[in-house]
């Protein structure tokens, strides 16, 4: 089997395994899948900017907010839900244009502080004021719907979620096959060839962090639907690590890196908080162990496979397949 | 004094050096001449531990020190900081035998290596390689963006490290000319293998030798140090 | 006025505490290239650490010398993480620190638990122009500043110190001389452990630490090196003064819930107006 039919198929085979997969579910894994699928379209855009323009942000969390209270407060006020939903990547891209065009000359290590301290700066400033519902947040959030149809089972948000998440792996796809994504291989390399080659550095790195920015904000907006209720509290800095971590885990600047990156994650940590929370437990265990969890496959990922979990196994593979003909 | 055998070096699937062998033995000045990107420079690198071989043999009798390259100071430590540095490894830290040497460095102890003119930095680059206390010093382009009056009087140092303590001398130079005129064997070394060697005498005279790296291009080196000295001048 | 010199004093108190973080950040920075995002950490376990052997009995002196200690410790195991493997490159190197940092959590919360921790430091208050001010004040501003001499005088007069200085200044000549740049790294790693250690010890008292209290910390540190480009520790040390001022004045006369905002504030218009100013020079 050639490569590209190789592909296809394991994309046909994981789409119809997303699709089936949330009809067997209870209500409680219902919302894990939910969560889950948001990760994969915020790690996606993630992976995208670390993998291809080089910049690592810690403050990914800040644009899954920004659409989170977009969503939420066009929807409070009474505009219709979809306006909202499709309002936040749009407004979440454009807060990453408007910080990135200073943040974006900061190098690598800089632009990292610097994003962090965006997230802190906003999620102060939401807790301050009075219109985002301050500290104790945002209650009352509608469902999604179109007119009088709203969506109130979870296994429409499960569709819902697994819909954007098709697109975002699909634009994303086609990006990275695109001739910009040629450009920004070569960004990915290093920033002065990629000067040198008549690649506009500046602007491209600019569009990858507004669209990573908008996948977080379509994620964010998910997610205020679905929960409800949104306040600072529940955008911590840890939030921005944790994608960070799935990206990472993944294997950057691929398609299905942030796929596996979320998936393995989430269903780790999932697995840690029903043993952290089993009886005889401290009460802090669940905290601690995912904790642990994070910062050790983060650091083992990172010195042992720097490519990511997917890259390493996949070429480990193609080396086997390569050499298989040459002994038979 | 200096054994290489069959040196590989590769930079990632790169091969720098394809199988180099060389000698040096003591009290000798060698010559190390080719084009830009022949794998000079990394020849003096692996010599000087920096880089690791894929395959071969080296043994250095002795220490060896390199001046690199662009003279590489610290640039923001002063002149007697980046001498005292040199004795990192090896040597006596007191930087007195290198003013004898070079009494110009002196006054100059407490300026910032950054701001002196390029033969005053090659001289501190010269310096902190002696400074622990070499048996071979490896000079990567001592003539490289130098005025000619300033190369002649490192040369005339040079050879009095060699004459005088008897240090053996490996010379890395793009000018052909000067090298041969320095060293008594010289090898040449193009796209990472050696394509000849023997006595700079010889070498002068082989037609390809001349044809490569000493046929007509005396016009050009002299123009071209001519305006690396108004530039010397007018620093 | 009383209020006014209140204010400027706890505030060049609590600006010592993030020069010392931040001169961290910076010893590292030079020598390695890498942001240490583990630096918050070793002032919050230092903190928590001196806590314990107080309740253990510990006399004062002998409590802060041994989680002094115990931050270079950790600085150093962080130090072997994020640079001992030959190649990893410098981001990776961060991400990895940033790993470390949330480690760090985990170990800190099954050690100490998760609530804030404080130690009594010097008791009773010295009325200056009639405005009482607590005494451990002034100890945290004269050890910071003696601190920065000895720092000082490290880096200018004894040959590690040039060595280090060497692997910030040229790495390649540094290995060129001898010097091991891997090694010179951890001396770093451990030198800014034991940097954020010491800022630990002196702001505990005055500000109860908890595991993620490791987070103001390390962004008030790093916003204090940026002042000097992470590059120079005096340069800090002036960052953390003004920071710990700004940051006292508004809390003082304005709102304390914005007293971080500053900082951050702060720190991102340096950093963008050192990253401008830097590529206006390299077109030049």
């Amino acid at each position: 089997m050639n490569r590209p039919t190789f592909g296809y198929a394991v994309a046909a085979l994981a789409a119809a395994a997303s699709f089936a997969v949330p009809l067997m579910l209870d209500r409680s894994q219902l919302t894990i899948f939910i969560l889950l699928g948001t990760a994969v379209i915020v790690t996606t855009g993630l992976s995208l900017l670390m993998g291809y323009a080089g910049q690592v942000s810690l403050g990914q969390g800040s644009f899954y907010a920004v659409g989170a209270y977009t969503a939420g407060l066009m929807a409070v006020h009474g505009l219709p839900t979809l306006l909202g939903l499709a309002a936040a990547p749009v407004l979440a891209a454009a807060l990453a244009a408007l910080v990135g065009v200073p943040l974006l000359r900061l190098r690598g290590h800089y632009l990292a502080f610097a994003t962090l301290a965006v997230q802190l700066i906003l999620l102060s400033l939401v807790g301050q004021f009075e219109f985002t519902g301050g500290d104790i947040g945002l209650r009352g959030i509608p469902q999604l719907g179109v007119g009088d149809a709203t969506l109130i089972d979870p296994l429409a948000y499960a569709y819902v979620t697994l819909a954007a998440a098709a697109l975002v792996l699909l634009v994303t796809r086609n990006l990275i096959k695109s001739r910009p994504g040629r450009g920004l291989r070569a960004l990915a390399s290093t920033e002065v060839a990629a000067e040198s080659a008549g690649v506009p550095v500046g602007r491209y790195k600019l569009a990858v962090f507004s669209l990573s920015a908008a996948y977080a904000g379509l994620a964010g907006g998910i997610y205020a639907f679905y929960l409800g209720y949104i306040s600072p509290g529940s955008f911590p800095v840890l939030l921005s690590v944790q994608f960070v971590v799935m990206a990472v885990v993944g294997g950057l600047g691929t398609v299905w890196g942030p796929v596996v990156g979320a998936t393995l994650i989430t269903l780790l940590v999932q697995a840690l908080n029903s043993l952290g929370t089993m009886p005889g437990m401290p009460a802090y265990a669940p905290d601690v162990l995912s904790y642990a969890v994070y910062a050790l496959l983060l650091i083992l990922v990172l010195l042992f496979m720097p490519r990511g979990l997917l890259p390493s196994i996949g070429s480990r593979l193609e080396d086997r397949r390569a050499i298989s003909p040459t002994r038979s | 004094m200096l054994e290489v055998d069959d040196l590989v070096v590769r930079y990632g699937a790169a091969t720098a050096l394809d199988g180099v062998s060389l000698r040096i033995e003591q009290r000798e000045m060698v010559a190390l001449v080719g084009p830009n990107g022949a794998g000079k420079s990394t020849l003096l690198n692996t010599l000087s531990g920096i880089l690791r071989p894929a395959a071969g043999r080296m043994r250095v009798e002795g220490r060896l020190a390199q001046v690199p390259e662009g003279r590489q100071l610290f640039p923001d430590l002063t002149v007697e900081d980046n001498l005292r540095l040199g004795a990192w490894r090896s040597g006596d830290r007191d930087p007195g035998r290198v003013y004898r040497l070079f009494p110009g460095l002196m006054r100059l102890r407490r300026h910032h290596a950054g701001t002196l003119s390029g033969g005053e930095q090659q001289m501190v680059a010269v310096g902190r390689a002696l400074m622990s206390d070499p048996d071979i010093l490896a000079v990567d382009e001592l003539s490289l963006g130098l005025a000619p009056l300033v190369v002649a009087d490192l040369v005339r140092h040079l050879r009095m490290l060699n004459e005088e303590r008897g240090m053996a001398i490996l010379l890395v130079e793009q000018n052909a000319r000067l090298a041969f005129d320095i060293c008594g064997r010289a090898y040449i070394i193009e796209a990472g293998r050696v394509v000849a060697s023997g006595s700079c005498a010889e070498l002068a005279n082989s037609p390809e030798v001349q044809r490569a790296y000493l046929g007509g291009s005396t016009d050009e080196y002299e123009e071209y140090d001519e305006s690396e000295e108004s530039e010397e001048t007018t620093r | 006025m009383s209020a006014l010199l209140q204010y400027v004093i706890s505030g060049l108190a609590l600006g010592c505490t993030f020069a010392l973080v931040g001169s961290g950040f910076v010893v590292i920075h030079r020598v390695t290239r890498v942001v240490n995002f583990a630096q918050g950490a070793f002032p919050v376990i230092a903190g928590l650490a001196t806590a314990s052997l107080l309740t253990r009995g510990l006399p004062h002196g002998a409590a802060e010398l041994v989680a002094i200690l115990l931050g270079g410790v950790i600085g150093l195991v962080v130090g072997v993480v994020a640079i001992g493997k030959p190649g990893t490159p410098p981001l990776a190197s961060l991400v990895i620190t940033l790993g470390l940092a949330i480690f760090a959590y985990a170990v800190e919360i099954i050690v100490w638990g998760d609530q804030p921790v404080s130690f009594p430091g010097l008791s009773g208050t010295v009325n200056v122009a009639g405005a009482r001010i607590q005494q451990q004040y002034f100890l945290v501003i004269v050890v910071a500043l003696v601190t920065f001499a000895l720092l000082e005088l490290f880096f200018g007069r004894t040959y590690l110190g040039k060595g280090l200085a060497a692997c910030a200044s040229n790495p390649y000549s540094a290995r060129l001389v001898g010097i091991s740049v891997t090694r010179m790294g951890l001396v770093a790693f451990a030198l800014g452990g034991v940097l954020g250690g010491l800022a630990g010890v002196l702001v505990t008292p005055l500000q109860a630490v908890s595991f993620d209290s490791d987070v103001t910390l390390a962004i008030n540190g790093f916003a204090a090196a940026i002042f000097g480009g992470l590059m120079r520790p005096m340069m800090a040390l002036v960052g953390g003064l003004v920071l710990g001022v700004a940051e006292a004045l508004v809390a003082g006369y304005y709102e304390s819930a914005f007293q971080t905002e500053v900082a951050l504030a702060i720190m991102l218009t340096l950093m963008v107006w050192q990253a401008s100013r830097r590529s206006a020079l390299e077109e030049a």
